[in-house]
């Protein structure tokens, strides 16, 4: 054992000396984990995207079209493009050409038309023209799904209105004037309120008045919604419960209630899992240029000494293991501090729960680096195959992306790595605030990981030319 | 003290030892020359116990030498072929912690630490990092890192490799010191005048066989001629050479034509000879036999080939 002390000691020793090596085990990875922080705007309080260009043909006559823009400039997702100015100086608003022209020359990716015929009483629903440059699929999917959201969620009058005009196709003036003026006065008989109010609701397709303050003129039309808004409110247990923001009563007919049930008191979520997930990738980084050290000391005749010397193979590989378990715990304890100064990664709450993670984790991470330099003929094959595993790896094991969106067949491959365990039980710790008891099974499913890895490592190592 | 008995060591196919036996007194310099290749080292790592041997024995004072012998190891010092040494480290801290790892503790490590700078002249750069040494300085604490414990057996692998005159000079002198307080020393090396100089005794070793054994006068003795002129292959010279094949031996190595002239002709009659041939003087060099031409005689190649 003191065998083993001696040599994690020079292990130690050397690693202080190092300039290169604690530049690139702590400085490096603060320096990019501040950088990531950027990129993903964990500094900010909304994580989506802002100010996307998006262009927008209006060439709609019907008042919900410009309700509709005045929506989408209220969205923080998108910048507005509506009007381009002539050689003159002259602002005008944008035509289809334009943003054709726009999307070719790549001045922005996405355009959104509301064409003539937006409500059309030829056919039911609403008609829209979405012109795209995909050049990022991702990008488009995104931007696709939140103008979906913002039009069903602000403008779903448009929907009222596409009936009506439908409505006064089959009817003709006279009689779709009539149908209304005698569904309005059923309803001010039945629940009070101006019947020409009313009328003029439904004909504008809005067939649910508002849920915000009544005109003061017509106080009564709370009665429509008022008990159900009231049993809304009182359904929301917490502050943090939100509801959609329809502001209108349609918007209500498919109504989502989002509640965040666990890390409600988490400052910055996302930074729980950035930091734990590139904590798992750098640690792994680390010891694997560790591990190359391994045929440095074989090379330079170094374990030569030590075997001609009272030392066995174990000694040297246990005192490895050792200090990449030590260089972890210090470079995860070092970023989780980095975090907790860059995004208020709230640390100190669940220490020992973290702690026991960020052990196993580490013991873990160091075994893999014995296997790495176990399987490999020469410092550059190590390093070479360190990056590719590493890599792979935490793209697998959801250091850079949630698990949760990808295929199947991997999701079932990132139980397998190491990053899996190791980024879930941060996450256990720092996003859902887990014990120390909580998250045990996660430990020692990172204990079993750290002895397999090791067994098979030392099994190597035995068979392999390392010392010989 | 050292006895290895009928030991062969194969690489697969290759077989780097070949049926080796050998017997080291105490306090003996025994140098194996060798080129590169032949096996020195092989024998040197079977010694130290790196390497298990396919058939026989190697034993110190009647202990096997294995890997799981670690107190017949403790007896034996490595200095390795390469500069076995942490460059990140100080010259004080790689001696402090190879003197643990032999067990050394204390003011005793401390001690020996002192002593060690003091032999080998670094006492003025003992809290210098070793990658600041010079080549020659490297090789110097290389050479004490394996002496800490006071072995009774120093391995000494190639340990003048790349070093300067006045390194070289410095770890000779040690070296020579340490034989006289009673350590027994194997010396590998491909430098014939290291052996010549340090040696008390000689094994010539190629492809994996000890070839021939002895003191450097049993070596040479064993010659079948005791002078030798050596000059270049030239066509001004290639009329001397016939002429000489009835007065002895002609060897001919990388361009240079080696003379072994029969007892019965003398030195005197082949400048006559030269001389008539109108060749001048300066090309010839007559010298007594070396371990180089030892080495020649018996593998018919030069050491560095």
């Amino acid at each position: 054992m003191s065998q083993t002390l001696i040599l994690l000691h020079k292990s130690l020793l050397t690693f202080r000396r190092s300039r290169a090596a604690m530049v690139i085990t702590f400085l490096v990875p603060i320096v990019l984990i501040y950088l990531f922080g950027h990129v993903f705007g964990l500094y900010r309080k909304d994580f989506g995207p802002t100010g996307i260009p998006l262009a927008v043909v209006n060439a709609s006559v019907e008042p919900a079209a410009q309700q509709l823009i005045d929506a989408l400039k209220a969205e923080s997702a998108f910048r507005l493009i509506t009007e381009r100015k002539d050689p003159a100086g002259v602002s005008r608003p944008l035509t289809e050409a334009d943003v054709r022209t726009g999307l070719r020359e790549n001045q922005y990716r996405f355009a959104l038309i509301l064409p003539a015929d937006l409500l059309t009483e030829k056919q039911l629903g609403l008609h829209f023209r979405f012109l795209t440059n995909p050049r990022n699929e991702i990008e488009a999917q995104t931007v696709r799904g939140v103008l979906q959201k913002t039009i069903f969620s602000n403008v779903p009058q448009l929907l009222g209105q596409a009936l009506q005009k439908r409505a006064k196709k089959f009817l003709g003036a006279e009689r779709f004037d009539q149908f209304n003026g005698t569904i309005a006065g059923a309803v001010s008989r039945a629940f009070g309120g101006d019947a020409a109010r009313i009328q003029e609701e439904i004909a504008s397709g809005n067939f649910l008045p508002s849920a915000g303050p009544a005109p003061a003129a017509d106080p009564t039309l709370r009665r429509l919604d008022g008990p159900t808004g009231a049993a809304v409110a009182a359904a929301s247990p917490a502050p943090a419960a939100a509801t959609s923001p329809s502001s209108d009563g349609l918007g209500r007919l498919v109504r989502f209630e989002t509640e965040q049930v666990a890390g409600k008191e988490v400052k910055n979520p996302m930074a729980a899992r950035l930091v734990g997930g590139y904590a798992i990738m750098f640690l792994l980084f680390a010891v694997s240029g560790s591990a190359s050290a391994f045929f440095q000391e074989k090379d330079s005749g170094v374990f030569q000494r030590l075997l001609a010397s009272p030392v066995r193979p174990a000694h040297i590989l246990w005192a490895r293991f050792l200090f990449g378990v030590i260089l972890g715990l210090v470079q995860i304890s070092t970023l989780f501090l980095a975090g907790r100064w860059f995004f208020g990664l709230e640390i100190f709450t669940h220490a020992g729960a973290l702690l026991a993670v960020a052990l196993s984790a580490a013991a873990a991470c160091s075994a893999f680096g014995m296997l790495i330099a176990a399987v490999s003929p020469n410092a550059t094959a190590a390093s070479g195959l360190a990056t590719f595993v590493v890599i792979s790896m935490s793209a697998v094991g959801g250091a850079w992306f949630p698990v949760s969106f990808m295929p199947d067949t991997i999701q079932a491959i990132s139980k397998l790595t190491l990053v899996y365990w190791s980024v879930e039980g941060f996450t256990d710790v720092l996003w859902a605030g887990r014990s120390f008891l909580e998250v045990l099974p996660n430990v020692g499913i990172l204990c079993g990981i750290a002895a397999g890895v090791m067994a098979v490592a030392i099994w190597r190592f035995n068979r392999g030319g390392l010392f010989a | 003290m050292l006895q290895l008995r009928s030991v062969t060591k194969r690489y697969g196919p290759l077989t780097a030892l070949d049926d080796v036996s050998l017997d080291l007194a105490r306090g003996e310099f025994f140098g194996l020359l060798g080129p590169n290749g032949a096996g020195k080292s092989t024998l040197m790592s079977l010694v130290a116990g790196l390497r298990v041997p396919e058939a026989g024995t190697v034993m110190l004072d009647d202990e096997p030498l294995t890997a799981s012998h670690a107190a017949a190891r403790r007896n034996l010092g490595l200095v390795p072929q390469h500069v076995a040494l942490y460059p990140e480290l100080t010259a004080e801290e790689n001696l402090r912690i190879f003197g643990q790892l032999q067990g050394l503790r204390g003011s005793l490590l401390q001690a020996r630490i002192d002593e060690a700078f003091a032999a080998v002249q670094l006492a003025d750069r003992r809290r210098s990092l070793v990658r600041t040494f010079s080549g020659g300085m490297q090789r110097r604490l290389n050479l004490v890192a394996a002496l800490l414990h006071q072995p009774k057996l120093l391995l000494c692998d190639e340990p003048t490799v790349g070093v300067d005159p006045q390194s070289r000079h410095a770890i000779f002198e040690y070296l020579q010191h340490l034989n006289r307080a009673g350590v027994t020393i194997i010396y590998s090396t491909h430098y014939m005048e290291e052996a010549e100089r340090l040696c008390s005794r000689i094994g010539i070793i190629d492809h994996g066989r000890i070839l021939a054994l002895g003191t450097l006068d049993d070596l040479l003795t064993r010659l079948p001629f005791e002078d030798e002129v050596t000059f270049p292959s030239t066509p001004a010279t290639a009329a001397l050479a016939s002429q000489l094949a009835a007065h002895g031996e002609i060897v001919a190595t990388n361009g240079t034509q080696r003379f072994r002239p029969h007892p019965s002709y003398p030195l005197s009659a082949f400048f006559t000879l030269t001389e008539s041939l109108g060749l001048p003087p300066r090309l010839f060099v007559s010298q007594r036999p070396s371990l180089e031409s030892v080495f020649l005689d018996l593998t018919g190649r030069t050491l560095r080939e």
